[in-house]
Parts: structure tokens; C-alpha cells; sequence
């Protein structure tokens, strides 16, 4: 294992000035489950490591009509919080799913969004409950909508000295729901295609919709025009399959060691359909 | 039926408390003082010539105190061909070929090392498919044979080809006929506990090696084969083994990285280790052989098997190992699973650049049993007769014969009926394709009563008996989590007159165990057992021997000394004089008692203190005895290719309810029933977890486990991308019968049962999702990828 | 670098200096020279590394060992009682056959041990949960699950004091 220094910051300030002291050789760390694997593969090189787990602020949950994660929030505690599960549904489906219990007992739901894999379970939900990042740094701070933060795969908008501070969530809005669907190898499994759906209803009529579907493309993708087409109809088979057709057509997936394109490809397609018909059975 | 104390009871394994507390030591837990550590450069080409290795900067590191390659190494051949080398000079064939390794002061440092050795090479072109590598004018892996004579080709000369009776003649009186292509694909054994050793040398130059083995005394004769390799003729090894943390074949032949490790050892003088990494357990161990199978069957009007025809084509991979003579061990289902009367078989080994494989449990045996049981389901639909009635009437039955294999006990028709009944086979076959669901099942034949494929079958047992009624057993059977230690615990237990608790089994010494061949081919409890039953039976006479001599006199001055603190105590009035003979005595629960006054409490002295008296006097004695335990069974005759490889053979079916989502092509298992002849239960609770482990070990291989290669190198070295099922993917019941036939061979009634439980997995399954939706997959894994492609070719979509 | 770092190990006060690119897994069996806690894939997906601290399970061989300071660290050996007494979850395993080759062992424990502390009425879908990040390759699970519900009606069945 390559040797690497270890800080333990207790403020951002704290953590941007070791990170100007390390310049070019330190990388910021959250939970470590990602990042350790890949130092030691050697993927990643880095002669320090700046935690960010004694940065208290970071790591809580807050309920101010909409939700406020600390960029630095556990994973466990986000699936236990029970009104996260009433109000944010498909936030809590993929993070209860993601990795395994061991995991989610370190891991942050900021590493896995800095962490920039396109497969990351957090991001589904968080892009179609359309958060709000908040990135800070030692230029100051700054909000970036979850759909402009991926930049390629592995990559984001910000830049070394920068640090995931805050992921905001809108209020919850009456007569809406929100799902997220994932396939894997087998239960215990990274995303080979994952997706969530967001809708809110008007009796039959679909007033609102996000889709996002991840692994499928060099970053998680927004749906844009497949929502514009869903938005004023009835959720029916027909629009169903219309949507299945259509992400088929808008996702560029790989085929790698996990999956095939082609089964991805028609898994995208499924999945957004299944999410879409989930979310509707939990419209309140 | 007998009434036993202990067998076939539920009994917890005397090694599971100290694994339970994590005091048991495996090899990763072992350390010497003054140890050194040890790493191994790989090959970084599937097929180059090595045109120079410079160490220099690896032998200056600090910490580093020694650098080995072929070069500066005697040359030591492996392989039960000798075509493999412990380190490879002139060329590599492999992406796993072991060129030079390190050993330094830890481990960190050993690798750093490895990293700055510098090797250039002139790439070679490769052959990675067994086709390619039988093409005219195709690169050759070997230019000359391990007896340096020029090869002309990449086919490896072993005489895999059988047949009996006449398949053209049954071709063209068959009624019904069905000819296809079937595959499997290389799995890892993922043993939780990666591999490892440790080597030192003495102050004599023997050689003690803690080793990661399933076969102490065969790897002790490799190991002495590189000694005189190494100019050390007349040298000795130890070969010492710690618990295992799961072997399932990978310790069935001895490796590079052992004879590195003792190359390391010999030059540095310091005891070296060698420790897998999870990558290097998956790319540069032994998978399990892939195969290529060509099989025609046919049929009467009756549905009767009137022949099967079996074509292989096998990757070996770049060196010579247990891959290669898997076809032994397939030659027994493919001649024997149901009843037919003409077969012929034969398999062809190809050396390409890939990674050359090993054992791997079940030995063959899933790779033929996936062809042959899909294509039974396949030639039953042809003839219209139901797949569960096809089986039974091709069914095996017990004493008859085929093929030289001599089938004594043969509960294989309870098996498929028992498998019928628990998926509930006549309501649901054929009936729920609506849901797209189906049922399916296959059978499986295994060797069950040892298996003779070396020379010798034989398991010597020691028996010790110690002043306190304590029974030392040693055996030269290794457990690996199988449960060998407690079924030999409880097969003394019975056999002797003991309980469990008393009985210690001492395994994995070479020094002080005795010879056993190997574990392998599920025989390590029906061997060991039936030498430790042999060893008791000398046990017991010895103790009864004694007892006719000296348990009265032992009784009497007991009540002597008790009347003596109590007065008023009556002396009986026992018969003190007359010598007794032997069989007046028995041996039961640790107590020596008169059989005609089994439950009179003066008449009964515990064995420790017995066995005390024993000692403490002239002309004492000890009571320890041996026994080898060598089945009646037999090598198959290089002439006629028949032996009877087995003292009895294990059968077994097994079922899956399946349900499939058309439009993903998942396929989810609903019920699964795996029902197995076993002889005769020797520990219920170990017995079940063997047929439990191996379901879920088939779950992957027919469903999600695949070593990847491209280009011969292996793309998924790691649990994230080579999937093994987790406790999250058993969301279905679960089903295990045992059914016992009490076999008079078996200790007990007993047959081996290790490998069996993963044999026909695939098949039922694969059975199953055609029962569902009319789509055969003829490739393992079945993934849904597959099934949707196959889906969309039937039109169903 | 290096540093002294505090922590609780199974009840105990410990310090030890340990250089920051160290992960806990490898510290607990060479420093501490506590070697129930496996190393099975380095990698966090096996689960054979799992052990306790503060009260929930992790994988130690990708926890950075400077982050263990000021908590509770538990591996297998802590559950060992006084005179080799068995924690009621480690007899469960032992009497209802969920170990075989042992090496998964120590880590399932845990896990489970992570789960019964928080119930001791789980449901078999919340124990399969609780034990998804723990491979096995010798038992197929069915025996584990068994174990882990024997135990949690051992600890239900436990004198309160």
C-alpha cells in the first residue's frame, strides 16, 4: 500500500489550508470506502489524505420543509430517518440498497457524489428531486444544480481545493411521488443500470416529471424531453411504452465486464418505465 | 436398524468454538520469528519471449534480501506432466507465469521491490480458443515436450477416449434422436481464506513447509522432487497444515508460489512466506476447466437410452494440471448417469495461452452432467414423454453394473421421486407458462466410496488412548470446513465406545500423521472413517484383552478401599477369581462394564482410570493402535478404460421452480429441492451445510459466476465484478433430503458427500427456464443478457 | 506520518503509534497481534474485516486507522467472556452449524452481533440483510441464518442482569 499522509481538519478552513499546504499531493477523503480501494490499486495517487470527518457541520440531516444533507451525512442514518422514507422515498430505496450495511455505516452521501461514478445509487434520486449542491472552497461558495455537477465519468465541477458541503432538496410537494429501481449481477451488486422517477399528479393527469437513470452513460443523465412528453398525460401502457422506446434511444451505455450495451440499453428502458409505475403507486 | 449413540444425530463440530472465538490460525495468521516476506512478479504478456530481467534496483532496496528468477535458480518442473516450471525462463505463456519474486522484511517492501524489476520481452503471438490454437500453422504454447523432443502441435497426448457396446448400430435403431452444443464457463473456487505458505529449512536443509493443501504426502513428494531439484537429494519435508479457509480443489496440487517460497527460504535462510492477494487468488490460482461438449442422444419409442455420444473440446490452458484429466471423472456420468447400454466419449485437451486450470469441486462432473441433463430434457420433449418419467425410466438401479463401475446401493429413483413431490412436478410442469414460470430437475452420479484415481485409495489412522479416556485420532485427511474432523470424531465415537467430547483429531502433519493420498473426490470422512472404525475394532480388543486380567481385580480393590471408609458398606459377592474371557466386557459412553451387569454400578470403571491401571503396574501397557483403510475399488485399466473408480457411488437429484421476467430476461429462482442418497448420515448438521454450501456454489455457477478472460487475461480478479451469492440472494426456500440406502461399504452405511451437492444445479435450473419459456441456454452462466437475446430470437418479445 | 492514537480494544484503554497510511484491519492483527479479524479481498467486499466500533459494523480493511481514535473498537476476540465463555451469538453459530471452514466466521459474527444489538426479534429478510456484506462460500448461508435467529432467542431468553 502506497504510504500517504493522514490530517484530521476540525473546520474548512482548517481543511483548505492543509490542502494549500499539500498542493498537488493531497486529495480530500470522506468515508474512504471508494477512494482507500483505489489508492491501493494504485488508480489514485495521493501522499495525503485530508479527512473531512471531524468537520462537524457537515454531517447532519436537517428537515427545513425540504432536507438539507450535510455533505458528510452517513448513509445509515439517512436510511433510518423515517420521514426521509415518507417525504423522499426513492431517496431512501437506493440508499438502503446501495453497497451493503458495513459500507453504509462510513459511507457519505458526499463521497458519492464527489466519487463521480456513473453508477452511483445517490444521484437517481437526487437528480430528480432536483437538489441543489453546495460547494464551498477558500474562493468562497457556490450553488450547482445536481444536473450540471457531473462532468465525465469519475469527474465533477469542482476543483481540487473545493469541498461538497451541502446537498438541499426542495420541499415536498402534496400529491407526489418518487421511486428508484436498480439492477445488479445479484442483490449484492455495483449498478450495472439504475433509475428513479419523480412524478406529481393531478387526479390521473401527470403534472410533473423527472426521470434520471445512471450507469448508462459517461455521467447519471436527466431525461428532459422524455419528461416533457410524460407531463399533462395519463400514466397509462401505452405512454409507458412510448417512455421505455425513448430512453432506449437516449442512453449510451457500454458494454465491460458487468453487462452487455445492448441489456443495458434495454434496461434503461424498463427500469425508468418500472420507476415511473412505482413513484405513481406512492403519490400521496 | 441399528440404534446409535451418536450417529446421525445433529452434533456441533469440535473445531467450531475456537473459530467461533477467531483463535483458530490459518495460514494468514501464522508467523515466524525472523520471518521474511515474499512476492511474485508476473508475466505482462499472455505469450513473449523474456529477453532480459534486470533486478539491480530491486536488490538494492533496503529491506530486500533476496531476488530470485529462473535464472539464478535451479530448475524445478511441476505439473503431474512436468511441463510447468517454478519460475519460467526463456518465455512466458501465461499472464500468470511467475518470472522472479522477492522476499524482504515485509511485505510492503516486497512488493515495491517486484515493481522496480524491469523485464523486457518480445512479444509472441497467442492462442486463446481451443480452436484457434488446432489451427494449421498456429502459434505453439510448447515447442518440445517436457522431454524436449519437438511438439508439432498445441494437443496434449492423454488418452481420453471410451466407448462401449455400438452407438452407430444404436443411432439407426434410435426412435428419437437429439444432437446440440453445450458449454461451461471457468469459475473461481473463492476460498475465503486466500492461499499461502510458509518455507523453512532447518539446520539439516529439510524442509518444513506450512502449506495450503488438501494433500500433504503428494505435495511432501513434490516438495522432495525440487529438493534433489535444488541439489538437496535426501532431504526431507514436513509438510504442516493449518485450517484451511476453504479449499474446494485449490489444494489438490502444489503450485508456483510454494516452490518459490521455498526457492526464497533456501537462499535467504530465513523462514519466508507467501501470502495470496484476493487479485492473485483469482488470476494466478487454478479456475476450474472450462469445457466445449458435442453430445448426441437417442432413444426408443419407449423411451429407453439407447446410446449417447460425447464429443469434448477442453481449454488447458499453458501448463498441464488436474484440469486435464477431468475426463476421468467425467467418463463416470457420461457412461453411467441412467441407464446406457452404448456410449462413446471422448475429449480432447488443447494447450492455449489462457490460465490453465485445476480441481475444482465435483471435478468434471458439473460440466458433463450441464450437457447430458439438458439434453435428456431435450430428447424427452422430442419423444413426448414427461422429463420426470424419462428419468425414471432410464433410472440406475442398485447392484448392476456399466461400464466396470460396480453400483451397489442406489437410491437415485427416491431422489427424483422425492425432488417430484417437493416442486409439486405433476401440477406444475408444462402448466405455468402464462407466468412464465417452470420447473426442472437432473440427477447427478458421483463417486461416493473413495475414488481411485492415483495408485493408492488408501488413509492410514492412528489411535491413541490416553490415561484419562481421551482418544487422540491422527489422520493424514484434511479438514477445510467440510466436517471431516467431526464425522471422524464421531465415527471413533461410535466405534470405539466413547463420546464426541473425548475424541481429538489430530490432522496436517506429515511427522506424526499417517498416510492418506489425499482429500479429494469426496472421500476424506468415508476413508478416514472406516480406518478409524478398523483402529477402534483393535482398540477395543486390546482394552477388553486387558480388562479380562485385571477389571476384576481393579473392581475389588475399589470396594476394598470403600469398605474400608464405610464399615457398614455389604461387599457383594462377586466371582473375583475365575479368569474371564474378553468378550464378557464392553466399552460404551467411556465406561468398561460386564455385558450380563450392564447396569450394576460396582461392576463399571470409567475407561481413564482403567486404562490407568493399565500403565501403573509391570509390564504395563499402552493401548495404540493403527489401521489403513484401503476401499475395494480400482484404478481404470489404461487397456480397457474400465476400473471401478468408487467402493460405492453417491446419487442425488435436484429441482428449481423458476420464474422468469420477460422483459428484463431475470431469472428468479422460486424453490429449489436438492435431494441426495447419502449412505447413511453420519452428522446431520454438517452433512445438511455440505448440501447447502454446494446448492448455493451451483446458484453461481449456473447463474452469475464467471472468470473472465481477454486475450488470456483475467478481467475480473476481485468480489466486485466475480459474483459469488450473498445471504441477500437466497430469497427462496431451500430444500435438502438426505435419504439413506446404508451402503455396507460405507462407515456405517456412509457414502462421501462433498461434491455431489453442486452437480446437477445447472441443469435444473437451466431445465426450468425452458419448462417457463420454451428458451434453452446451452452456455453457463445463464444470465439474463442471454435469455433476453435468446427471447427476442424466439419472437417472443 | 506517525502518531499516537488512543482507543477502546474489546473494553481495554490502548495506544499504540501508528503511521497514518495504515488501515485498522492490519493494525488489529499486527499491532495488536489479533488476528480473528480476517483479511479476505482488501477491498471491502467480502465482509471478513468486519468489526465493531461505536456500536455499528465496518469493514477495517479500508478504515484509515488515525480515525479510530477516542472509540470503541470490538473484533471477535472481544466477545469472548471471562474463562473462554462463549457469547451467546458465537454458541448459536457453534451448536446450529453456521461454521464451517471458519474463516467468514469472525466477520458474520459481528455483523450479526451489529443487528442483534439493535433487535432480538429480526425478521430472516432483516437478517440476510444485516449479513449481505458478508461473503461465504462454504455454508450457502441457510445454517448462518439459523445461527443468527438461535441467537437472538438466546438473548431474548437471557437473564436480564
Amino acid at each position: 500500500m502506497k504510504k500517504f499522509d493522514y490530517y484530521q481538519p476540525e473546520s474548512l478552513n482548517e481543511a483548505y489550508r492543509l490542502m494549500e499546504e499539500n498542493e498537488g499531493r493531497a486529495r480530500y477523503i470522506a468515508g474512504g470506502t471508494d477512494i482507500i480501494w483505489r489508492i491501493k490499486q494504485g488508480v489514485i495517487k495521493a501522499d495525503a489524505l485530508i479527512s473531512l470527518r471531524r468537520i462537524r457541520p457537515l454531517e447532519g440531516i436537517t428537515r427545513n420543509g425540504g432536507l438539507t444533507l450535510g455533505s458528510m451525512a452517513l448513509f445509515r442514518n439517512i436510511e433510518k430517518d423515517s420521514s426521509i422514507a415518507r417525504d423522499y422515498p426513492s431517496l431512501t430505496q437506493a440508499v438502503s440498497i446501495l453497497a451493503n450495511p458495513q459500507v453504509r455505516n462510513v459511507a457519505t452521501v458526499g463521497g458519492n457524489l464527489c466519487n463521480g461514478a456513473p453508477s452511483a445509487d445517490s444521484v437517481p434520486p437526487l437528480m430528480v428531486l432536483e437538489a441543489v449542491l453546495t460547494i464551498e472552497g477558500p474562493g468562497g461558495r457556490r450553488e450547482v444544480p445536481i444536473g450540471n455537477f457531473f462532468t465525465g465519468p469519475g469527474q465533477s465541477c469542482m476543483d481540487r481545493t473545493e469541498i461538497l458541503t451541502q446537498i438541499k432538496i426542495p420541499k415536498k410537494v402534496f400529491n407526489s411521488g418518487s421511486a428508484f429501481l436498480k439492477k445488479g449481477r445479484v442483490s449484492q451488486d455495483i449498478a450495472v443500470v439504475n433509475a428513479a422517477a419523480f412524478l406529481v399528479m393531478e387526479g390521473k393527469i401527470c403534472r410533473k416529471c423527472r426521470l434520471a437513470v445512471g450507469a448508462v452513460a459517461p455521467v447519471p443523465l436527466r431525461l428532459t424531453n422524455i419528461e416533457e412528453m410524460v407531463e399533462g398525460r395519463e400514466i397509462d401502457p401505452e405512454l409507458l411504452d412510448r417512455v421505455g422506446e425513448m430512453v432506449e434511444r437516449a442512453v449510451s451505455p457500454i458494454t465491460d465486464v458487468r453487462s452487455t450495451e445492448n441489456w443495458r440499453r434495454v434496461m434503461s428502458g424498463v427500469l425508468v418505465k418500472r420507476a415511473i409505475q412505482k413513484a405513481h403507486k406512492m403519490v400521496d | 436398524m441399528t440404534d446409535y449413540s451418536f450417529i446421525g444425530k445433529e452434533i456441533p463440530r469440535p473445531d467450531a468454538p475456537d473459530k467461533a472465538a477467531g483463535k483458530a490460525l490459518y495460514i494468514s495468521d501464522l508467523v515466524k520469528p525472523g520471518m521474511l516476506y515474499g512476492k511474485i512478479k508476473y508475466s505482462e504478456h499472455a505469450h513473449a519471449k523474456i529477453k532480459h530481467i534486470d533486478t539491480s534496483k530491486a536488490e538494492k532496496l533496503p529491506g530486500v534480501r533476496a531476488v530470485i528468477t529462473g535464472y539464478n535458480t535451479p530448475e524445478i518442473r511441476i505439473g503431474f506432466m512436468k511441463d510447468n516450471f517454478a519460475l519460467k525462463k526463456d518465455k512466458v505463456r501465461q499472464f500468470r507465469d511467475e518470472v522472479a519474486a522477492v522476499a524482504a522484511t515485509d511485505p510492503e517492501i516486497a512488493q515495491e521491490a517486484v515493481d522496480l524489476i524491469k523485464i523486457e520481452y518480445e512479444e509472441l503471438p497467442g492462442v486463446f480458443t481451443p480452436e484457434d490454437a488446432l489451427k494449421e500453422g498456429a502459434p505453439l504454447v510448447h515447442e518440445v515436450d517436457p522431454g524436449g523432443r519437438p511438439r508439432k502441435d498445441n494437443l496434449i497426448q492423454l488418452p481420453w477416449k471410451w466407448t462401449e457396446g455400438d452407438v452407430e448400430g444404436a443411432k439407426q435403431e434410435s426412435a428419437f434422436i437429439v444432437e446440440d452444443h453445450y458449454q461451461t464457463q471457468r469459475v473461481q473456487q473463492t476460498c475465503m481464506g486466500t492461499a499461502g505458505c510458509i518455507a523453512e529449512f532447518d539446520l539439516q536443509s529439510n524442509l518444513i513447509i506450512y502449506s495450503k493443501t488438501q494433500i500433504p504426502y503428494l505435495a511432501q513428494n513434490d516438495f522432495n522432487q525440487a529438493l534433489v531439484a535444488m541439489g538437496l537429494k535426501g532431504k526431507s519435508t514436513r509438510v504442516i497444515v493449518p485450517y484451511l479457509g476453504g479449499s474446494f480443489g485449490t489444494g489438490l496440487d502444489t503450485h508456483g508460489y510454494e516452490y518459490i517460497t521455498i526457492l526464497l527460504a533456501y537462499r535467504t535462510g530465513r523462514p519466508v512466506k507467501i501470502l495470496l492477494s484476493r487479485a492473485e487468488e483469482f488470476s494466478n490460482l487454478s479456475p476450474r476447466q472450462p469445457s466445449k461438449t458435442h453430445i448426441i442422444q437417442g432413444c426408443d419409442k419407449e423411451g429407453r437410452l439407447t446410446f449417447r455420444e460425447v464429443n469434448m473440446l477442453l481449454d488447458n490452458g499453458a501448463y498441464t494440471s488436474w484440469g486435464a484429466t477431468t475426463p476421468t471423472v467425467m467418463l463416470m456420468p457420461i457412461s453411467t448417469l441412467y441407464q446406457v447400454p452404448n456410449f462413446f466419449y471422448n475429449a480432447k485437451i488443447v494447450y492455449t495461452n489462457n490460465t490453465y486450470c485445476q480441481a475444482m469441486r465435483g471435478y468434471g462432473n458439473p460440466q458433463a452432467t450441464w450437457a447430458i441433463e439438458s439434453n435428456m430434457d431435450q430428447l424427452a420433449e422430442k419423444a413426448g414423454i414427461d422429463a420426470l418419467d424419462f428419468r425414471m425410466i432410464n433410472r440406475n438401479l442398485p447392484n448392476t453394473e456399466s461400464f466396470g463401475f460396480k453400483i451397489t446401493t442406489c437410491g437415485l429413483e427416491d431422489c427424483i421421486q422425492s425432488v417430484g413431490e417437493k416442486l409439486k412436478w405433476r401440477e406444475k410442469r408444462g402448466k405455468q407458462k402464462n407466468k412464465a414460470r417452470g420447473v426442472g430437475m437432473a440427477s447427478l452420479f458421483h463417486t461416493g466410496g473413495g475414488c481411485r484415481i492415483y495408485r493408492s485409495d488408501g488413509t492410514g489412522i492412528i489411535m491413541k488412548l490416553d490415561d484419562f479416556g481421551n482418544v487422540s485420532v491422527a489422520t493424514g485427511g484434511i479438514e477445510m470446513g467440510q466436517g471431516f474432523n467431526s464425522a471422524l470424531a464421531i465415527a471413533t465415537a461410535e466405534s470405539l465406545g466413547v463420546t464426541p467430547d473425548k475424541v481429538s483429531v489430530v490432522f496436517g502433519d506429515t511427522a506424526t500423521c499417517p498416510w492418506d493420498v489425499g482429500t479429494h473426490a469426496s472421500r476424506g470422512a468415508y476413508t478416514s472413517c472406516n480406518a478409524a472404525i478398523m483402529a477402534a475394532e483393535k482398540a477395543r480388543e486390546k482394552i477388553f484383552n486387558l480388562a479380562s486380567e485385571h477389571f476384576m481385580s481393579r473392581v475389588k480393590s475399589v470396594l476394598v478401599k470403600k469398605k474400608k471408609k464405610d464399615p457398614d458398606f455389604q461387599m457383594p459377592d462377586f466371582d473375583f477369581e475365575s479368569p474371564r474371557d474378553p468378550s464378557e466386557f464392553e466399552l460404551k459412553e467411556n465406561t468398561v462394564f460386564l455385558r450380563e451387569e450392564p447396569d450394576n454400578p460396582l461392576l463399571r470403571i470409567s475407561l481413564g482410570e482403567f486404562l490407568r491401571t493399565a500403565h501403573f503396574r509391570n509390564q504395563g501397557t499402552m493401548i495404540v493402535t493403527e489401521a489403513f483403510y484401503d476401499p475395494n475399488n480400482g484404478m481404470l485399466d489404461p487397456k480397457t478404460g474400465k476400473g471401478n473408480l468408487s467402493a460405492t457411488y453417491t446419487w442425488g437429484a435436484q429441482g428449481a421452480e423458476v420464474e422468469v421476467d420477460l422483459e428484463t430476461g431475470e431469472i428468479k429462482i422460486l424453490n429449489f429441492v436438492s435431494a441426495n442418497d447419502v449412505g447413511k448420515v453420519i452428522n446431520k448438521q454438517t452433512l445438511m451445510g455440505q448440501f447447502y454450501g454446494a446448492a448455493v456454489m451451483g446458484f453461481g455457477y449456473a447463474l452469475s459466476e464467471e472468470y473472465k478472460t481477454d486475450k488470456g487475461r483475467n478481467m475480473n480478479p476481485n468480489f466486485l465484478d466475480y459474483k459469488i451469492f450473498s445471504a441477500s440472494d437466497l430469497d427462496f426456500p431451500l430444500h435438502v433430503e438426505l435419504i439413506e440406502t446404508n451402503d455396507k461399504e460405507g462407515p456405517f452405511g456412509a457414502k462421501g458427500v462433498g461434491e455431489p451437492g453442486l452437480v446437477p444445479t445447472a441443469p435444473a435450473i437451466g431445465n426450468a427456464i425452458y419448462d417457463a419459456i420454451g428458451v434453452r441456454i446451452k452456455s453457463l452462466p445463464i444470465t439474463p443478457e442471454k435469455i433476453l437475446a435468446a427471447l427476442k430470437e424466439k419472437g417472443k418479445r | 506520518m506517525k502518531k499516537v492514537i488512543q482507543f477502546t480494544l474489546n473494553g481495554n484503554e490502548v495506544s499504540a503509534e501508528l503511521e497514518s497510511h495504515k488501515m485498522l484491519l492490519e493494525v488489529l492483527r499486527d499491532t495488536f497481534e489479533m488476528t480473528g479479524t480476517k483479511e479476505g479481498c482488501g477491498q471491502g467486499e467480502c465482509g471478513t474485516c468486519t468489526v465493531i466500533i461505536d456500536g455499528v459494523s465496518i469493514k477495517s480493511c479500508l478504515y484509515p486507522v488515525f480515525e479510530v481514535e477516542g472509540k470503541s473498537v470490538t473484533t471477535i476476540e472481544g466477545l469472548v467472556g471471562e474463562g473462554g465463555k462463549l457469547h451467546p451469538i458465537q454458541e448459536a453459530f457453534v451448536e446450529k452449524g453456521g461454521i464451517q471452514c471458519g474463516f467468514c466466521s469472525p466477520g458474520m459474527i459481528l455483523s450479526a452481533k451489529a443487528l442483534l444489538d439493535e433487535t432480538w426479534t429480526p425478521s430472516d429478510n432483516e437478517i440476510k440483510r444485516a449479513i449481505s456484506g458478508n461473503l461465504c462460500r462454504c455454508t450457502g448461508y441457510v445454517q448462518i441464518i439459523d445461527s443468527i435467529r438461535d441467537a437472538a432467542t438466546r438473548l431474548s431468553n437471557q437473564d436480564p442482569k
